[in-house]
């Protein structure tokens, strides 16, 4: 910026901003969704049997994993494109590779019924939620998972 | 000799007392995000008459006003309608890239913090804001 332009600059800021709707961000969102996964990836490992019942049963858990495995992936890339900022690329230079790799873990788990790949995606959006409230300067929202 | 005197404190008194008039009355803001495009720019300087918060808006005027969700923050938009007496429907001029009252609702008139009046930054840009 020009001296000029610094010495004209107005010190108050008003905003002619699409800030979305609320601004209101968090990983746990994409967390749920994935533990849904890993939750209907263990269930239809422990289901046995192909009578009517259970093939009903095998089919909403599989479409349930479909769902929220796609969920967890919309949930991530409102983070990734939406959120994330290139000054926070700077603080992680791998930040595209680890977003990259997480919704390749999501496609795997559409196509695959794999309890590891399922685990491992919980596992990136943890390093997620880390790098996140990083970001934030919060040191005080710890990971956890609901299952 | 002595009424030179006289006459230059009283003319500097003025231009004291006119020019803290002035920056009471007129207070510059950088206007950030691009909502507003092409009236308002991101990184426009504008000058904002803060006199038009004592006179009812009018339709079409490109003001600042209170984010009714956060009121320490201050928004650029352009009067869109009237909501009662005493509230103003403010929209973005880029509804795609525009978060207004169709989020927030109408803005009650006392949050409005003035009009913008003038850009005189960049130079390219220097003009009445309409």
């Amino acid at each position: 910026m020009s001296l000029l332009a610094r010495i004209l600059r107005p010190a108050n800021t008003a905003y002619a901003h699409c800030d979305g709707p609320c601004g209101v961000y968090d990983p746990a969102s994409a967390r749920i969704a994935a533990e849904a996964v890993l939750s209907m990836a263990k269930k239809l490992g422990d289901l046995h049997g192909n009578d009517l019942a259970t093939e009903n049963t095998r089919s909403r858990f599989i479409a349930i994993k479909e769902e929220q495995a796609q969920l967890a992936k919309d949930e991530l890339l409102i983070l990734w494109t939406d959120y994330f900022k290139p000054p926070h690329l700077e603080a992680n230079p791998d930040l595209h590779t680890t977003f990259w790799n997480a919704a390749k873990l999501c496609s795997q788990n559409k196509v695959e019924v794999n309890v590891e790949a399922a685990q491992a995606l919980v596992d990136t959006i943890g390093g997620i939620h880390d790098i996140f409230w990083a970001s934030k300067n919060r040191s005080d929202v710890p990971f956890y998972t609901a299952g | 000799m002595r009424a030179g005197f006289v006459v230059s404190a009283a003319l500097a008194v003025l231009a004291g007392a006119l020019f803290a008039l002035a920056r009471r009355c007129f207070v510059r803001y950088v206007v950030e995000g691009a909502s507003m495009a092409p009236a308002l720019a991101d990184g426009d300087y504008v000058v904002v008459d803060t006199r038009a918060r004592r006179r009812p808006p009018s339709l079409g005027a490109v003001v600042l006003a209170r984010d009714p969700r956060d009121r320490s923050r201050v928004i650029a938009k352009r009067v869109a309608d009237f909501a009662g007496r005493k509230r103003v429907v403010l929209l973005g001029d880029n509804p795609a890239a525009s978060t207004d009252s169709r989020t927030f609702g109408p803005v009650r008139t006392g949050d409005l913090v003035g009009r913008v009046v003038w850009r005189y930054w960049p130079p390219e840009r220097f003009g009445a804001c309409r």
